[in-house]
């Protein structure tokens, strides 16, 4: 019998073999949004926009693997000599297939392993404007090979490729989590409007073909499912490869999403919620009145904070109503909250209690209850607004100011008054911070990246159904994988679908008799 | 030697001598391992434990249903006859046995992409008993022992490593001396607190026609060792005298005229083509739908929510379910002489004398005479997230589980947890470490990582959809995969890694032959004008590249080429498929290689994700703790992780590490000769 801490010396000694070895065993697992993946390959060129937005003059893109050099070749016109390694070199950027010019800009090559990734590495630094960054951004993912980084991905492959050290190793968890959260508040922003309808509905139909597939090869023989359900997923098939062609031809890409910082106001009723929004806006862009429930909808307005882009969002105050509107009102502040990369929480101070441990309590559950995700709030995602102290007594102002400042797990609290500007300036100075910090952040507020990303996954999904139609009459297995595969591409953007879920639709539409 | 129908032909009769052996019989007071149950998970344990060289026990209750087959009369199909080429691969007892018991065989899927051929055949019981039981007696180290197992012996959980128990051995019914042993293989069935079920009578027992088994062991299972159990149901159909069906109302399903053997090392079956017997396929009428529903009040199986299987049903199920269709029945032979037919699709645990009244509204069957009725049983099975890849109970050393005590169905799924389980109950017996098969490289794989990952919640039954590498993961090639794995682990016969090795050498040559004949596309159009060739990137196209059309087989390339070619046309099926197949696998490879790595790095199952120092969310936690992965692959693929955590797990193991280091070094005296001896065990260990 082996003694179990003998055992556990084998298993250390094993992980630490497998940490060594070049060749990562975690990216592909990780690399999606929603956590699990399969079949991204660490051979994949990946690429994406590593500078910030908003109003900056340049922006960085960063392209890592061994098809590097392709881009090297097919927008810079490099094509017979590689430039000097880690040499800054003006060129003009060129769309690979119209050979349009994008951009003019410097270009830069590290050959591996000398590069942040350890891979072979370009980036392109161009002009900051969001028309240049998504041209070039688009263009890069309709080069063969490559396809847009998911969550952490730079990261890990320079973790893997002991780029990092101890320390920074420690924080990829939590720079991975970030990350992923990033885009998946992106993905909500996408998901929640039409094109997410489309892509749900896609998903579903793609699953159903593959379950009466594999209905059709696991059972038919001996069970009683007709040759028409083959004929049915033809159909289906031919549709959707059809509607997945015209939507990445089509130009419009659906709705426009705006970009920028997403900051929702959020809190209970009476608050001052709109108020706020007025007073940043310094215009009365939201109606305010002392009825408890005056906002219904969420107010949207474009601000320019320091000059960061912002979308700053007012939304309906948060109770328990009979009203039907209002509750549609309460269900989409409760959306908006989820998908803000920052959330302003509005509180009324004259209803705190006046002693500060109390109030710090009374605080800390109100944050709960608004931000509802199950998660600790991250560090820098939510400020605490606490309005009307010019109501306040002077001493519990002062106590509050105060007192609150170190207690842990509240978020920064502001002391404002909407009506007297009192605090307004302090408040400012703390948001353009935070903003700023976001910015820095390319993940956040960049609908192109999301955009970019959906396209390269469905250009697969379109491909892995091509294979269908190679395979349909030679070899249905082959032919089912590639409807898996199309699945695998679509379930990047949709969430992942597991055998089981197949087997499910299965047994639903099937009687399965033996 | 492969072209020897089986290994050793067999007396017809009287396989086991007449005189069962008791305990105070049994050879030794201490073995290896000791198999309780002899049917097709019990079997392939027993042996696999025995080729791997351990003294081995099996004990059961009969010897005379040793490897009988309590339900359908037949072995394979899609998925399930993957599992037998795999178990064959591993040199285990299913895939000759169904050579030699076979009277009907049929490649299912036939059209559809030999990614999932379904190699299936009927099966003459009587037949199958005698080879199971006759291979059984002649394996060198397997004894067999008829008795009732009372008790699991087991120690106290070790203080220094809490719930931590070891297996002892077994105490037998008759209240005889203990017999003990490393390890001990669970395969019970259906027969852990099992219940009988026709129409209101239920009554304790696991097959019909034996005793009930002791209650002992469910009670060891569930209160010495805490193992969480759940409730499962199953059922089976009435048999029915052939006579009196009249089968010119039922359509004629013959078998392929040349019967495809299961075994790499059966070039042709018992059966002679000509002697096999057909299927009959018939439907069910309205007049059936309407007696199950006017007797569901008489069914007490139907009846009880305990979870049977979405795609075995019952009868009354599948009417309850899908009202106002037809069902299909197939009516299938018992055996070469056997006068009894097995409707297949008519399960039902209704009194007899309505299930006569049920089949007799089927046109075939309107004057059929019921041999033995149908009934349902219901069962205790542990869930399996409780047991290592190796099978293993994670909190109780040297004891083992398969087949259906895990919650799986069918015999081929029983078949392939038997011979793991065997093989690592042998292992375990020997201190050698847990041998792991990955869901990358076989349905065996797949099947017992769902099992031990994901738990089950319906009786669990291999589908091809249930493999994501299902394009490697062929019929065709279980022995590339497995023969070579199974022979490092000294679980395969001599004969079959010699035959083995003659097949991947004449494979790999016949490659190399097809890789040789290069020829421009143009040069390829003239030789065969009526195959479209596309061009290539490097203006040559292999013989390998051709043998991917749909047209091209490997025939074609022979005539052409006879004098490269035509030595190796004994391989020209599998070489057509592997030219198709390749391209496919090669794009899945890199994603194999990622599982393999991760499979590779073990999570100790001691730990405590509650107090663990690594950032984790709460629900994370729950989960890990809820379902204790054993690597760090288990874990990426448990619902509910996130790549943030499995990073965070990935470092703590590392973190871990680095601290074991520092303190071997600090004591390295003590420690070196533990650590040269741990390398040695990991060398060991088959890639």
């Amino acid at each position: 019998m082996l003694p179990v801490s003998a055992v556990c010396g084998g298993i250390y000694r094993a992980a630490i073999r497998t940490l060594r070895t070049r060749n990562p065993p975690l990216c592909r697992r990780l690399s999606s949004g929603d956590g699990v993946l399969a079949g991204l390959a660490d051979a994949d060129t990946i690429f994406a926009l590593s500078s910030g937005h908003g109003r900056c003059g340049v922006a960085v893109v960063r392209i890592s693997g061994p098809a590097a050099t392709t881009a090297l070749r097919c927008m810079v016109g490099l094509r017979k000599h590689l430039p000097p390694p880690r040499t800054a070199l003006l060129r003009s950027i060129t769309d690979p297939h119209s050979k349009e010019v994008l951009d003019r800009g410097l270009v830069l090559w590290f050959p591996a392993p000398h590069s942040f990734t350890g891979e072979d590495s370009v980036e392109f630094h161009i002009h900051g404007g969001p028309a240049v960054i998504t041209a070039v951004l688009q263009a890069l993912g309709s080069v063969p090979g490559m396809r847009p980084a998911e969550a952490g991905e730079f990261t890990r492959r320079a973790f893997h490729a002991g780029k990092l050290d101890l320390t920074e190793v420690e924080g990829l968890g939590d720079l991975i989590h970030a990350e992923t959260e990033a885009q998946r508040r992106q993905a909500l922003r996408q998901m929640s409007g039409d094109l997410g309808r489309l892509y749900q509905d896609w998903s579903h139909r793609l699953k159903r073909c593959l379950a009466h597939v594999e209905a059709f090869i696991d059972f038919s023989e001996d069970e009683l499912i007709e040759d028409g359900v083959l004929d049915r997923v033809d159909i289906s098939v031919c549709d959707l490869q059809a509607e997945i062609n015209q939507h990445l031809k089509d130009e419009r890409r659906g709705e426009r999403l705006r970009s920028g910082v997403h900051v929702v106001i959020a809190g209970a009723t009476n608050a001052g919620k709109s108020s706020l929004l007025n007073t940043l806006c310094q215009r009365p862009a939201a109606i305010v009145s002392p009825i408890a429930g005056t906002t219904r909808d969420v107010v949207e307005t474009a601000l320019d904070i320091g000059g960061f882009p912002v979308l700053l969002s007012d939304t309906a105050g948060l109770r328990d109503s009979p009203d039907l509107v209002e509750q549609e009102g309460v269900r989409r502040a409760r959306e908006r909250v989820q998908q803000a990369d920052l959330t302003l929480v509005v509180v009324d101070s004259t209803i705190l209690p006046s002693e500060v441990q109390r109030a710090a309590a009374v605080l800390l559950k109100h944050l709960e209850s608004v931000l509802t995700s199950q998660e600790q709030p991250e560090a820098g995602r939510c400020l605490l607004v606490l309005n009307k102290t010019d109501l306040l007594p002077e001493a519990q102002r002062e106590q509050l100011s105060l007192g609150l400042r170190g207690t842990s797990g509240l978020p920064p609290v502001c002391l404002i008054s909407c009506q007297t500007s009192e605090g307004l300036k302090d408040f400012l100075t703390v948001l353009q911070s935070t903003v700023q910090t976001m910015c820095a952040d390319p993940l956040s507020g960049a609908p192109t990246l999301t955009q970019a990303r959906h396209r390269a996954h469905l250009q697969q999904c379109a491909a892995a159904l091509a294979q269908y139609w190679r395979y349909r009459d030679s070899d249905l297995a082959l032919a089912a994988e590639g409807v898996r595969l199309a699945l695998t591409g679509l379930g990047r953007i949709t969430g992942r679908v597991g055998a089981e879920e197949i087997l499910d639709i299965i047994f639903k539409d099937f009687c399965i008799g033996k | 030697m492969s072209r020897m129908l089986t290994r050793k032909l067999l007396p017809v009769r009287n396989i086991l001598p007449p005189v069962t052996k008791r305990a105070s019989h049994v050879h030794r007071q201490r073995y290896d391992v000791i198999v309780v149950g002899g049917g097709h998970a019990g079997t392939e344990a027993a042996a696999a434990a025995a080729r791997v060289g351990a003294e081995t026990l099996l004990v059961t209750q009969k010897t005379h249903t040793i490897g009988a087959l309590s339900c359908n009369p037949s072995l394979g199909g899609v998925g399930k006859g993957h599992l037998v080429r795999e178990i064959d691969a591993l040199d285990g007892l299913c895939g000759r046995a169904g050579d030699w018991a076979g009277i009907h065989f049929s490649i299912l899927n036939r059209r559809k992409g030999p990614a999932v051929w379904g190699p299936r055949a009927q099966l003459d019981r009587q037949r199958y008993r005698e080879f199971i039981q006759a291979e059984l007696l002649s394996t060198p180290r397997l004894e067999v022992l008829e008795g009732s197992v009372e008790e699991l012996l087991v120690t106290d959980p070790n203080p220094e490593e809490p719930g931590r128990h070891r297996v002892t051995g077994i105490r037998l019914a008759n209240g005889s001396r203990p017999i003990s042993a490393s390890s001990v293989v669970l395969t019970t069935g259906t027969f852990l607190s099992g219940s009988l079920f026709v129409g209101h009578t239920v009554s304790p027992g696991g097959r019909i026609g034996d005793a009930p088994s002791s209650t002992g062991l469910s009670q060891t299972l569930r209160e010495r060792l805490g193992l969480r159990v759940g409730r499962l149901r199953t059922g089976t159909p009435p048999r029915v005298l052939k006579d009196s069906v009249d089968l010119s109302l039922a359509k004629l399903h013959p078998p392929d005229s040349h019967p495809t053997p299961f075994s790499f090392m059966n070039t042709r079956t018992r059966c002679k083509p000509e002697e096999q017997l057909p299927c009959y396929l018939t439907y069910t009428t309205p007049g059936v739908e309407r007696v199950v529903r006017e007797s569901l009040h008489l069914n007490c199986h139907i009846q009880q929510d305990a979870k049977g299987p979405r795609y075995c049903p019952s009868i009354e199920s599948r009417v309850l379910r899908f009202p106002g269709r037809r069902h299909q029945v197939w009516l299938e032979p018992e055996g070469m002489t056997s006068d009894l037919l097995y409707p297949q699709g008519l399960s039902m645990t209704m009194p007899p004398d309505v299930q006569l009244r049920l089949i007799r509204e089927i046109p075939a069957m309107h004057r059929a005479e019921i041999h033995t009725p149908g009934y349902g049983v219901q069962y205790d099975y542990v869930c399996p997230t409780q047991l290592s890849p190796a099978l293993q109970v994670k909190n109780t050393q040297g004891l083992f589980l398969a087949g259906q005590i895990n919650g799986t169905t069918g015999y081929e799924e029983a078949a392939a947890q038997g011979l793991w389980a065997g093989v690592n109950a042998a292992r375990w017996a020997r201190s050698l470490p847990p041998a792991g098969l990955s869901r990358t490289e076989s349905y065996i794989g797949v099947l017992i990582d769902d099992l031990v990952s994901r738990g089950v919640n319906e009786p669990y039954r291999m589908f091809t959809s249930r493999a994501e590498f299902r394009t490697s993961l062929r019929p065709d090639n279980a022995d590339l995969r497995l023969t070579q794995k199974g022979s490092l682990l000294g679980c395969v016969s001599s004969a079959r890694r010699d035959e083995f090795l003659r097949v991947k050498l004449r494979l790999q040559d016949a490659e190399a032959a097809l890789r040789a004949l290069t020829l421009s596309p143009a040069g390829w159009r003239k030789m065969m004008p009526g195959i479209s060739v596309s061009e290539s990137k490097n203006g040559t196209l292999s013989g390998m590249d051709l043998l991917q059309y749909k047209d091209v087989s490997f025939e074609m390339l022979a005539s052409l080429f006879p004098e490269q070619l035509s030595p190796h046309i004994e391989f020209s099926e599998r070489l057509k498929i592997e030219a198709v197949y390749k391209p496919h696998c090669d794009l899945s490879k890199r994603e194999v290689e990622r599982i393999q790595k991760e499979e590779n790095m073990s999570l100790p199952q001691d730990l405590d994700y509650f107090s663990l120092p690594v950032s984790l969310s709460k629900e994370v936690r729950e989960i890990l703790d809820r379902f204790r992965p054993s690597t760090l692959g288990a874990a990426t693929r448990l619902e509910g992780m996130t790549p943030a955590a499995v990073v965070n797990l990935l470092n703590y193991v590392q973190i871990a590490e680095r601290k074991e280091r520092m303190m071997n070094r600090s004591n390295a005296g003590q420690q070196e000769g533990r650590g040269e001896d741990l390398c040695a065990r990991n060398a060991s260990l088959p890639q």
